[in-house]
């Protein structure tokens, strides 16, 4: 399995672009995508989807250009998007029996197949109520069972844990490191410690490009021993703010404990193990 | 006040930004064109027995005024009666519940925002009316006045009273479109109805058209000497205007009880939302409902081991659209509130025990366009209820989706019209039947190709409610099912225009879908 997106651009307005001469390959495994609102991560996901098509650039999935056959991609396609709706007066075996036949799958086991997935993500007992009862959690997990309903070889997945519970959280991430090793997971998240701890890859996008792209580790050496924490009065807060990148702060009895990234550390700092969220927000500030 | 004025502002900026807004715009400019039919036109708009007037400042003034005054007043109800829903759509309304505004703040800044949208409309009409005065008119003068009076005096205080209606019906019946639709036809009908004949009775004209038409018609008697009623016709009515007798049209001079009662219109708006506004729920409709519906699901027992994909069973590729074609039709057939499928069986009795003239040419439009609702989500539920993701990214969304969608809502439309259809079978009575089947995919389609082109639900439902009031009136040209007689080519002409309008809806979807 092989995604590639060539030299890919979407222009929405003569000078207003959602992607920019994006490139990227995509293999077997996880790519988690990161980028702060506005990057272009929808726009791409949307791309790749064939929900849009690009206004310069190619996709391919295995060599097939699914700009002009979209129905290649979509015969493979898993997708949950960010903020997507139901059907509010089906219930859900009646949702996900519609989503498979808008996918072109069916036959004796369908019926077996849906038990099975309701079962496994807790939805059984709703089962036969109609959907639009359920709450965000079990919406989104109705969102998550149609995206595994084919056995997509290509999943993606916006935004995917938003609306779980933390078990839940933790069970959704196994199953996607269980299903990547079969097909491309593109994962696109804030939540960045859902994408630390999965992905095989990272993307990080701002402004419509692509600003770095690697396994974790790599992504992470861009700010080793570029991580510091301090703690300071509440009065320097705001001009220490203007001349570092701050990560997290935490009050403590009327001082407050920084967290921040700096080439040049102030005074008192202690050095701190640099982790994705800080690589993150380093490249995204300073690119 | 200023904050009061900021909310009708926003308001009004939110609904006519949009696709849908300009969409009927264009519509209402087109037909705003057939208002004043060009002279050697095939039809009227209104004709006092064998007599249309000359081509004059007032003649312009006065008939687009009537005409506005009427079909805006008729199609304007369906363009502004959802201006609460979508704050309960869009959650917004959950915002302005927890703001000091009133009820009665509320709903009147809803009352004006709809009266603005309307106004918006009624401002191209006028400007149209003013363009079709120089394109046609017969050598008379341009008096601005005359267009301008009729237009202040006729068709604003009709509309304002319109869009007092939609909002009462909305905080009344909010819950229940299809009841809303029906109660307004009623409403619309019973002022059509009422023929007022002195200056006390035409100040109750909610319209004022009929103290225009009673002086038109005085006009001509006094022409013709005739002493009995001259056979008035307001409408689009298959005629050559030009073999139509002139006559000279000067305007009116109101009565000062007739303005009066204009007046009086604004105020009784006023008072009506007042008197509503105690009713108004107040965006707490959840609470309300749950006591009734489904209560929200509390989840029992959670599974908290791994899930092993390897252990669900393989399914088999199956690109058949039966299984698209039940849900589809069952979406269709859920939509709305259970009890009014009673209308529908009712209609549907209706249809097996009337006289068969009365069931086809009255009960088969009317049961139709209780389907309105039905139809119009077809092709726009994907967008409204955001399953265009799922929907859009499917296997062959067009050669697929689309076809299911189609014929679901053609299976709708013939399964309510089916007592009719058998009984014209066992009558023998053959040759109504396509036209009845041909009528059904027809408005299907109609419904489709608006759904997609307007992206919305509106301007389906407000040509399906224009169409339906045509179709009760008689109005030949807009007998899409054979109601009425017809020349023997007609079944070729519904084929064709099915034809071409499924295929520019074919198209445009894929074009579509394309962007």
């Amino acid at each position: 399995m092989q995604l590639e997106i060539q030299n890919v651009s979407k222009r929405y307005s003569k000078d207003k672009f959602g992607i920019k001469d994006f490139s990227i390959t995509v293999e077997k495994g996880i790519l988690g995508l990161l980028g702060p609102n506005g990057a272009g991560k929808s726009s791409l996901l949307k791309m790749i989807t064939t929900l849009i098509k690009p206004t310069d650039g190619i996709i391919t999935l295995n060599k097939n250009n699914i700009v002009k056959d979209a129905n290649y991609m979509r015969k493979q396609l898993g997708f949950l998007p960010q903020d997507f709706g139901v059907y509010p007066n089906l219930n859900a075996y009646e949702f996900l029996e519609y989503m498979a036949a808008l996918k072109g799958v069916g036959g004796k086991n369908l019926k077996l197949k849906i038990t099975q997935l309701l079962e496994e993500l807790n939805l059984m007992d709703a089962a036969k109520k109609p959907i639009g009862s359920y709450s965000g959690g079990m919406k989104q997990r109705m969102g998550i069972a149609q995206a595994l309903l084919n056995n997509p070889k290509i999943l993606i997945l916006d935004e995917p844990t938003v609306g779980l519970d933390p078990e839940e959280r933790v069970r959704f991430r196994n199953l996607i490191s269980d299903l990547a090793n079969d097909c491309i997971v593109i994962l696109s998240s804030h939540i960045v410690s859902d994408i630390d701890s999965i992905a095989d890859q990272v993307a990080v996008m701002k402004n419509g490009k692509l600003i770095a792209k690697g396994n974790p580790e790599d992504i992470i050496k861009n700010v080793n021993n570029k991580v510091f924490e301090t703690t300071i009065d509440k009065e320097q807060f705001s001009v220490f703010k203007a001349q570092q990148i701050i990560v997290s702060t935490k009050r403590i009895e009327g001082k407050i404990l920084i967290r921040y990234i700096s080439e040049n550390h102030v005074k008192s700092s202690v050095k701190k193990q640099a982790n994705l969220e800080d690589a993150y927000l380093f490249l995204t500030k300073t690119n | 006040m200023k904050s009061f004025f900021i909310i009708i502002k926003s308001d009004y900026l939110q609904r006519t930004r949009s696709y849908a807004f300009s969409i009927t715009l264009c519509a209402s400019l087109a037909i705003a064109y057939t208002f004043v039919p060009e002279p050697n036109a095939s039809y009227s708009t209104i004709k006092i027995g064998d007599y249309v007037g000359f081509y004059n400042s007032a003649w312009f003034g006065y008939v687009t005024a009537i005409m506005t005054s009427i079909f805006l007043s008729l199609i304007g109800f369906y363009l502004i009666n959802s201006g609460i829903k979508k704050d309960v759509e869009t959650k917004v309304g959950q915002i302005v519940a927890t703001t000091p505004i009133s009820n009665f703040k509320y709903l009147f800044s809803k009352v004006l925002s709809n009266f603005l949208v309307l106004l918006s409309i009624t401002f191209l009409v006028f400007l149209m009316s003013l363009v079709l005065f120089f394109l046609y008119h017969d050598d008379f003068s341009f008096e601005l006045f005359q267009f301008i009076k009729p237009y202040l005096i006729i068709t604003l205080p009709a509309l304002f009273f319109i869009s007092v209606i939609a909002v009462i019906f909305e905080v009344l019946f909010g819950k229940y479109s299809v009841l809303q639709n029906v109660l307004f036809f009623i409403f619309f009908s019973s002022l059509m109805v009422f023929t007022p004949k002195t200056d006390a009775a035409f100040s109750l004209d909610i319209f004022g058209s009929k103290i225009v038409i009673h002086e038109l018609e005085e006009t001509v008697r006094g022409i013709t000497n005739a002493e009995k009623e001259m056979d008035l016709t307001i409408g689009y009515i298959l005629s050559n205007a030009e073999q139509a007798k002139k006559f000279q049209f000067e305007g009116i001079d109101f009565p000062m009880s007739f303005i009066l009662s204009r007046l009086l219109i604004f105020l009784l708006g006023v008072v009506l939302i007042a008197l509503t506004s105690p009713f108004f729920h107040r965006f707490n409709i959840k609470e309300k409902s749950s006591n009734k519906k489904s209560k929200p699901i509390v989840e029992k027992t959670k599974i908290n081991k791994e899930i092993i994909l390897t252990s669900f069973p393989e399914l088999r590729i199956n690109y058949s659209i039966s299984a698209l074609l039940k849900t589809e039709f069952v979406l269709l057939v859920r939509k709305g509130n259970k009890w009014l499928w009673l209308f529908n069986v009712i209609g549907m009795i209706l249809l097996a025990v009337l006289p068969s003239k009365i069931a086809h040419q009255m009960v088969l439009p009317v049961l139709w366009f209780l389907q309105v609702s039905r139809l119009s989500d077809l092709t726009t539920k994907e967008i409204t209820n955001n399953t265009h993701y799922f929907a859009f990214t499917s296997y062959k969304p067009i050669g697929r989706l689309l076809i299911s969608q189609l014929l679901a809502g053609i299976a709708l439309m013939l399964l309510v019209a089916l007592p009719l259809i058998i009984r014209l079978g066992l009558s023998s009575n053959f040759s109504n039947i396509p036209a009845i089947i041909l009528g059904g995919i027809l408005i299907v389609i109609f419904a489709v190709l608006l759904g997609i082109l307007s992206k919305g639900k509106k301007l389906f439902e407000v040509l399906f409610f224009l169409i339906t009031y045509a179709n009760i009136n008689r109005i030949p040209f807009l007998d899409y099912f054979g109601g009425l007689k017809h020349h023997p080519l007609f079944l070729v002409k519904l084929a064709l225009l099915i034809f071409i309008l499924a295929g520019i809806s074919l198209l445009l979807r894929k074009y579509q879908l394309k962007k």
